[in-house]
């Protein structure tokens, strides 16, 4: 198994809060693997992201406890800078993830190639093909400051993929964009997975996650409460218990389960419906 | 935007002519030269294409200004050589001669940073700063504030706008206007520093803090001018400071 | 608390001085729109020197001056004094100045003096005692009624910056009083003014 971060029993909690914001985590990520976070507001998802980016411990202080490794190396050794090239990290506000003294869009993208000192004509390069593989060429000489929602989440991710980390920490993108603007994000996700980046998503749209991810890790009060593959996942009846929503698709087959439809499996995705389910089963309860 | 050639100095050359004015004329006793001053300024903006937004610059920042310079020198700077008198006022004739060096010099200085002002983008200038061994975050600070300023002004109008149609008071009398003034500043704020955090996470995740030396993509170029100008101010000032002493 | 220099330096105490720094100027326009007797033109830089310390507040004063100053050179000379209200601002923050009202108007009256004592020379080395707005006017009534150029530039400042000063700290008082403690336990000085005692 060819694991690129790995957390041994991890608890954390922030200079002012009285109670451990992450309890004793443990979890191993593959290389290449597209692993999902989910769980209720507050139940740790963004604290954990902070863990793996390496902003807890380097730039939010509070106690850490347990060990955090990231390419088998501790994240306290490594220089907060350069993580940077390791670990790309977006995250929800859109507004906010700009470098703030960038005129156009595509200096916007070069700005972290300019502090990693790559060479001029290769940032030129790289920015150009980022530009063209995110579909935002068009937006090149535009001001990010005058750009919508959308286009600023995805101006984000392009200055974050171009300087071609090999994980993503994606923190809740979608969650103020409209449905277009998700839709382009996770295109853009697709396209870094098919590279074969390993990605780690906090996100609420389970239709989404059913369809990209691999694995799941479900908080709960800052404790995993589950975590594996998608589907075992979504079809552990103690999924249940923590009021975190289903993919639709499921909510609709549970439902029919609770109501005496037999399942063959539990459907995570919408083309399984069918398939899923017992027909016979279906066609005696309705005789009976 | 297209450049012509003065315009197209380097930042430090401009700069350099406007310390050059500031130092003749301190050291160029009295107020004729200093008054020469501002016509070169008005010659070389119209050569830079830029004479109407430098003269107007110049009329806003420092006209009231020097007019009360001016009278106030003139009306109190201690002196015997009474000129003529006008009820409890009375001016002089070393009234006079200060107020007119005084305000001749103000007028030759703040013109000259003026026109370097509007012959020279900030970018460029803290760019030229930056070479010459500026922090990358000092740079960075100069620039974002630049973009903040205009950002939040936008916020505040905003904020205004709710305030009237929520029946905040920003007219009438002294206190209903002050009163109007703590809730339309404190939100924006709160509300901006609240995302330094995330702000400061951003610049991190585009590694503004990785060990190595940036690169950049905006580059300022030296001509010819640019070389030759600087020492050509050294040569001016040094026959200045001579002249001074010798004469 | 012992702080060096370098330990006020760190990436959010850097990000506020651009917000100091559109603080000050927006403040200042604000105050214009209503039409306030009073500049509110140091509001930026006095909250700074509270939460982040001397050294942070010194550079959001003068990058104040040195942006104004580019479409007014007069504000460049008084860059040394918005340099000292942010040192004073961080010093008296430090000795916890601004942790109840009475203890921040006293701040307020002895950032006025500090404003007073650094700008006057300035003014009347700089620009022969006048100033651009209306406190050139109480200077001259000052000088017509017979006082020397300096007593009548400090009185005269001295009352245009003392209602200024004391309502500028006492906004930045409630304005920190409005911060969390989340966000105050991240600044330099910030623990001083949590509400729960953090440290």
């Amino acid at each position: 198994m060819n694991s690129i971060i790995e957390m041994k029993n991890v608890s954390y909690r922030y200079p002012v809060s009285e109670d451990w914001n992450i309890k004793n985590a443990s979890f191993t990520i593959e290389k290449g693997k597209f692993t999902a976070i989910i769980g209720n507001n507050g139940s740790g998802k963004t604290t954990l992201c902070n863990i793996i980016r390496g902003f807890i411990p380097h730039f939010y202080k509070g106690d850490l406890e347990g060990d955090v490794i990231v390419d088998e190396k501790k994240i306290v050794e490594y220089q907060l800078g350069q993580l940077g090239e390791k670990i790309g990290y977006v995250f929800q506000n859109p507004f906010i993830q700009v470098s703030g003294v960038k005129d156009t869009v595509f200096d916007e993208v070069a700005f972290g190639l300019e502090n990693l000192g790559v060479e001029e004509n290769e940032i030129i390069d790289r920015v150009n093909e980022i530009l063209k593989l995110i579909k935002i060429e068009h937006l090149r000489e535009k001001h990010p400051m005058g750009l919508s929602g959308g286009q600023r989440q995805r101006v984000a991710l392009a200055s974050i993929i171009v300087m071609n980390p090999d994980i993503l920490v994606i923190d809740e993108p979608t969650s103020q964009l409209d449905p277009i603007g998700t839709e382009h994000v996770f295109d853009i996700i697709r396209l870094m997975k098919e590279q074969g980046k390993t990605i780690i998503l906090v996100e609420h749209k389970m239709d989404l996650i059913a369809e990209y991810a691999d694995n799941l890790i479900v908080l709960n009060n800052g404790e995993i409460v589950l975590q594996g593959p998608v589907r075992e996942v979504f079809a552990d009846p103690r999924y249940g218990e923590y009021n975190i929503q289903y993919p639709h698709v499921t909510e609709v087959a549970l439902n029919l389960q609770r109501n005496g439809v037999q399942l063959k499996y539990v459907p995570i995705r919408d083309e399984e419906l069918s398939e899923s389910i017992s027909w016979s089963g279906v066609g005696e309860g309705a005789y009976d | 935007m297209q450049k012509n050639r003065i315009q197209q100095l380097h930042p430090m050359t401009k700069f350099f002519f406007a310390l050059l004015v500031s130092a003749a004329v301190l050291i160029i006793p009295g107020f004729i030269f200093s008054f020469l001053v501002f016509p070169i300024l008005l010659v070389i903006a119209t050569a830079a294409g830029i004479v109407k937004e430098f003269f107007g610059t110049v009329m806003k920042a420092l006209l009231f200004l020097l007019i009360i310079i001016f009278f106030m020198q003139l009306l109190f700077y201690p002196g015997d050589h009474v000129m003529g008198q006008w009820g409890i006022f009375k001016w002089t004739e070393e009234g006079l001669n200060y107020g007119l060096t005084l305000t001749s010099r103000i007028l030759a200085m703040g013109s000259a940073f003026i026109l370097f002002f509007r012959l020279t983008e900030v970018r460029d200038f803290v760019k030229s700063l930056e070479d010459a061994g500026l922090p990358p975050m000092g740079a960075y600070v100069v620039l974002s504030t630049l973009q903040i300023i205009p950002e939040m002004r936008r916020h505040a109008n905003t904020i205004m706008d709710a305030q009237k149609t929520r029946g905040v008071e920003t007219e009438g009398s002294m206190l209903t206007r002050a009163k109007a003034f703590i809730p339309t500043l404190t939100p924006l704020i709160l509300s901006s520093i609240s995302s330094t955090e995330e702000r400061a996470i951003t610049l991190e995740s585009r590694a503004f803090s990785a060990p190595t030396k940036k690169t950049s993509l905006h580059k300022l170029t030296k001509s010819t001018a640019d070389r030759i100008l600087p020492f050509v101010y050294i040569i001016i000032l040094i026959g200045l400071v001579l002249w001074r002493i010798l004469r | 608390m012992k702080r060096s220099f370098k330990d006020d330096f760190n990436m959010m105490s850097m990000l506020l001085i651009p917000i100091g720094v559109a603080v000050n100027i927006v403040g200042f326009q604000i105050a214009n729109v209503l039409r306030l007797p009073i500049f509110l033109d140091t509001i930026g830089t006095i909250l700074i020197g509270v939460v982040a310390g001397p050294w942070v507040a010194l550079l959001a004063g003068l990058i104040t001056n040195l942006i104004n100053g580019i479409f007014n050179p007069t504000y460049f000379p008084y860059a040394i004094t918005s340099v000292a209200i942010g040192l004073g601002v961080g010093y008296l923050s430090k000795t916890g100045m601004f942790k109840n009202i009475p203890k921040t108007i006293i701040s307020g009256i002895v950032i006025t003096f500090i404003a007073v004592i650094v700008s006057a020379p300035i003014t009347v080395l700089v620009f022969g005692g006048a100033t651009g707005g209306t406190g050139a006017i109480l200077t001259a009534t000052f000088l017509a009624s017979g006082q020397k150029i300096w007593s009548a530039v400090f009185a005269s400042s001295f009352i245009f910056e003392i209602a200024d000063k004391v309502v500028s700290a006492l906004i930045v008082y409630f304005i920190v009083r409005k911060m969390s403690d989340r966000y105050l336990s991240k600044m330099n000085y910030g623990t001083l003014y949590m509400k729960r005692e953090g440290r």
